[in-house]
């Protein structure tokens, strides 16, 4: 019994310890433009990449169409994520960050002057 | 102090920026996409809004830690959308069939206070009932403040809620907004709703609407089970615990036409095959106990504004309890030790449906359940056989008027047959209740800052007559960061006297009472303040409430009149419960959740002619839950810390005078801590989450007094305040699959 839950206790104190030391190696961006239609696919991918291996933090939009991860550079490649996301049946073309900022900059521009883009989007 | 002050400064942030979010909000109609305009758009907690224009699109600005972002519109469901960082939404809203639902989108604040609400009303949403990982509906409540749980007594593993400090009986227990898990199944009927089947829990304290009924006198627990056409494909789950608790779950959806048709499978299999006795008292400290349940239900939505929901749910429960030495297939006898064995068989059945005519105007709605209950149990030497059946059905009328639909006005009847069989001593007690009920509602909303809310129902009782249920709730956003409710109501109940009471059993002193069945009848009063401030760029609400009810009838319990007997008699003089709480909420650093609440219960009875404090309840509770997920949400860390304070334990005087030692805390339990901890880690399709309850390890001393004798006359195992259970690691393991 007693033994049990030293292990239990080690066992809590391991799984609490092992997100903060994983987070200090040099992490890489990554960005993609792709084609999700609502914000169920924008679910759906990301609860797929997030669990890609070295995935560290993550933005995906619907509404651009883009998604950026930011990852552990040993773990994996900007290839193997951009397989990831076409596994799921989405497009994944690789973009740079520069473009990245570009779109997102500019859609938020484009929100201002009305709702021409949604109605775009809601024809498709 | 010092202390506290350097951490102020550690977690305070260097700038805050106000980010733009646009989106577009829609319904269907005519089977495409439609603008809504006049949606109001607002940051949940706050007063900063905005409301959609005429082509549906809408901006708004957010703050650092402002993410949940709340979409309202009279005649659909209030929409939350968690908004992580700036960019478009989409938000689909739908027609508000079922009324009164609360539907959260994306469950990932755990528990929250409804502003908009004018009930008082606490949401446990999926992410809260992950946090406390064991088992079911009973135990979802141990992160939450408002709601206490406790073991009935010390053999039959029974476990009984509370809500202002008042008895979980005086609640309205509804599952999916009917009336539910009552009568026979009032002892263990928590138990019955297994964690993987519950979406989502409300609780509401005070009077509750008179749509719902007459009783809720102290409040309302709703659970909400997953829905057919969730996302959810499959779900398993397999939960181990050391005392050798073993649990298996598996759910599923399947779309046979679209989201147009759906159906769901629910199967749930626990088992406690271990004798536990760890205070060596020669009792089993939770019966062994198995248990089985199927369940399958149904649901259509044309997405046109009309939707039918149907399903049925079958169970099968064994409790073995008492001496560990005990064989529970032998006739019990003075000579073999003492046993418990409960078996329970139970089907329930349901049938509800809405259409809401397509300008929206005018909806109408349609509840019905059925249950049958059998139980078959002895104590001892003691035999309880009792079988229930159940039926009830309610029809509901909504029209929405004016411009604004600032007129709500609901009319409707219900009707509830409930027909009992028991067998206890040598009486054999048949009775049938027969409610047929009118009632009216109208709500006043001409803004968003202000809700009145209006009703009454008449109830045609065929035992005790017409009687009549007024209510009245209100609330009113004074300020930017004030809201304040008041309610006021009456409510009565009917008390069956055995069937309510069964774990009483468990002690040499038989039952009496005159009636077998009571009518009980309270005044309600409540009043709440809710706060909410920007603290260092994250949300803060404070909440203060007061509640207090006023019985007028009561079915009292009296263990202190009698050496022989517990006395189940009606209230003669008064009996009253306040109830004032205290809770803070707010986010210390990003993405750990804190809360930290207090509870002050001052809860009397006349019982045996003197106003005393009520026996077995704690006067005070504070609870501290901390909360912290990691970025995206990969691990989760959650821990409660439970202060409960002390209370009086029942004696009869004659037992005090010719008490043995003379300690001074004689008839008196002492304050105690308890604490849980866990931790979960996801993957992408798994969870594994291992945790421990009651880490302290605190049980209270001798559950079950005379137990060296349970046959004498001083065997009670129901004189129980405290926890019978030490610490319990346990392990399980979740597996879901999404529909995309």
């Amino acid at each position: 019994m007693k033994k049990l839950l030293i292990i239990a206790v080690a066992l809590l104190i391991g799984v609490a310890a092992n997100p903060l030391y994983a987070q200090k190696k040099e992490n890489k961006v990554v960005c993609f433009k792709s084609n999700m239609d609502c914000s169920n696919c924008e679910q759906t991918i990301s609860d797929y990449l997030k669990f890609e291996k070295g995935v560290k933090d993550l933005k995906v939009d619907h509404v651009t169409n883009t998604i950026k991860v930011e990852y552990n550079d040993g773990k994996n490649t900007d290839e193997g994520l951009a397989k990831a996301i076409e596994k799921k049946g989405y497009k994944a073309e690789k973009i740079s960050t520069g473009e990245y900022e570009k779109i997102v900059a500019a859609s938020a521009h484009g929100h201002e002057h009305g709702s021409e883009q949604h109605k775009d989007r809601t024809q498709n | 102090m010092k202390r506290f002050y350097f951490l102020l400064l550690i977690f305070l942030p260097v700038f805050s920026f106000a980010d733009e979010i646009k989106g577009f909000v829609f319904t269907r109609e005519e089977g495409g996409k439609q603008p809504l305009p006049g949606v109001n758009i607002y940051w949940e907690g706050t007063t900063q809004g905005t409301a959609s224009v005429d082509d549906g699109s809408f901006s708004i600005q957010q703050k650092d830690g402002q993410h949940m972002l709340v979409f309202s519109f009279v005649g659909y469901k209030q929409q939350v959308v968690r908004v992580e960082s700036a960019g478009a939404l989409e938000v689909l809203m739908e027609p508000n069939v079922e009324l009164e639902e609360v539907t959260v989108i994306r469950k990932d604040r755990g528990t929250y206070l409804s502003v908009i609400n004018p009930i008082q009303t606490e949401s446990i949403s999926g992410a809260e009932l992950h946090k406390a990982a064991c088992c079911n509906l009973a135990e979802s409540f141990e992160t939450n403040p408002s709601v206490d749980m406790s073991y009935s007594d010390a053999v039959t593993g029974a476990k009984q809620i509370k809500l202002l400090g008042l008895d979980g009986t005086y609640s309205l227990m509804q599952v999916e907004n009917m009336p539910n898990l009552r009568g026979l199944a009032t002892t263990f009927g928590l138990t019955y709703i297994p964690g993987p089947w519950m979406e989502s829990i409300q609780v509401s304290k005070g009077a509750a609407s008179v749509l719902n009924g007459y009783d809720a006198i102290a409040g309302q627990i709703n659970a909400e089970l997953k829905k057919p056409d969730s996302n959810e494909k499959l779900f398993l789950n397999a939960f181990g615990n050391m005392e050798g608790r073993y649990e298996f779950n598996a759910n599923g959806n399947i779309r046979l036409i679209g989201d147009t048709l759906t159906t769901g499978i629910f199967v749930h299999a626990n088992q406690l095959m271990t004798k536990n006795d760890h205070n060596h008292d020669g009792f089993l400290d939770i019966p062994m106990s198995q248990m089985y349940q199927i369940s399958n239900r149904w649901k259509y939505n044309n997405h046109k504004g009309l939707m039918l929901q149907t399903g049925f749910t079958y169970l099968q429960e064994d409790r073995l309890g008492g001496q560990t030495g005990v064989d529970w297939d032998m006739t019990p006898s003075l000579s073999n030790p003492y046993g418990v064995s409960i078996d329970t068989k139970r089907l329930e059945a349901f049938l509800k449906g809405g259409y809401v005519t397509p300008n929206g105007k005018n909806a109408i709605a349609w509840l019905s359940n059925f249950s049958r209950h059998e139980t078959e149990s002895f104590y001892g030497l003691t035999d309880y056989i009792g079988d229930e059946t159940r039926l009830f059905a309610s029809a509901i009328y909504t029209k929405y008027m004016g411009p604004l639909e600032e007129h709500t006005l609901n009319v409707g009847g219900s009707y509830i047959y409930d027909d009992f069989n028991e067998q206890l001593y040598s009486d054999a007690i048949q009775r049938t209740e027969k409610v047929p009920g009118l009632f009216a509602e109208y709500t006043f909303k001409p803004n968003e800052n202000l809700t009145l809310m209006t009703g009454i129902r008449t109830d045609f009782h065929n035992i005790f007559g017409t009687f009549v249920t007024p209510r009245m709730h209100f609330r009113y956003r004074f300020a930017e960061h004030f809201t304040v409710r008041a309610n006021a109501g009456k409510g009565y109940r009917t008390a069956n006297v055995l069937s309510e009471n069964t774990y009483l059993l468990a002690s040499s002193r038989a039952l009496q009472y005159t009636d077998d069945v009571m009518q009980e009848e309270a005044w309600n009063y409540g009043f709440s303040l809710i706060q909410n401030y920007m603290l260092l760029g994250r949300d803060l609400t404070l909440n203060a409430e007061f509640f207090r009810t006023d019985f007028k009838t009561q079915l009292v319990i009296d263990r202190e009149t009698s050496a022989d007997y517990v006395i189940l008699a009606p209230l003669d003089g008064t009996s009253y419960a306040n109830s004032l709480q205290f809770d803070v909420r707010w986010q210390p650093i990003e993405r750990l959740d804190l809360l930290l609440a207090y509870r002050v219960n001052d809860i009397k009875q006349t019982v045996g002619g003197e106003l005393r404090d009520k026996p077995l309840q704690s006067d005070y509770k504070g609870l501290i839950n901390l909360n912290y997920t990691t970025n995206l949400k990969k691990w989760m860390f959650d821990y409660t810390l439970q202060f409960n304070g002390g209370g009086r334990i029942p004696y009869v005087y004659e037992e005090w005078m010719s008490r043995v030692d003379m300690s001074s805390d004689f008839g008196h339990f002492k304050p105690y801590t308890i604490m849980n901890a866990q931790v979960t880690k996801y993957f992408r399709y798994w969870s594994i989450y291992l945790g421990a309850e009651n880490l302290t390890d605190f049980t209270q001393a001798n559950p079950v007094a005379g137990a060296d004798n349970p046959f004498g006359s001083d065997f009670d195992a129901t004189n129980i305040w405290g926890p019978v259970m030490g610490r319990k690691v346990y392990l399980g393991l979740r597996f879901n699959l999404n529909y995309e």
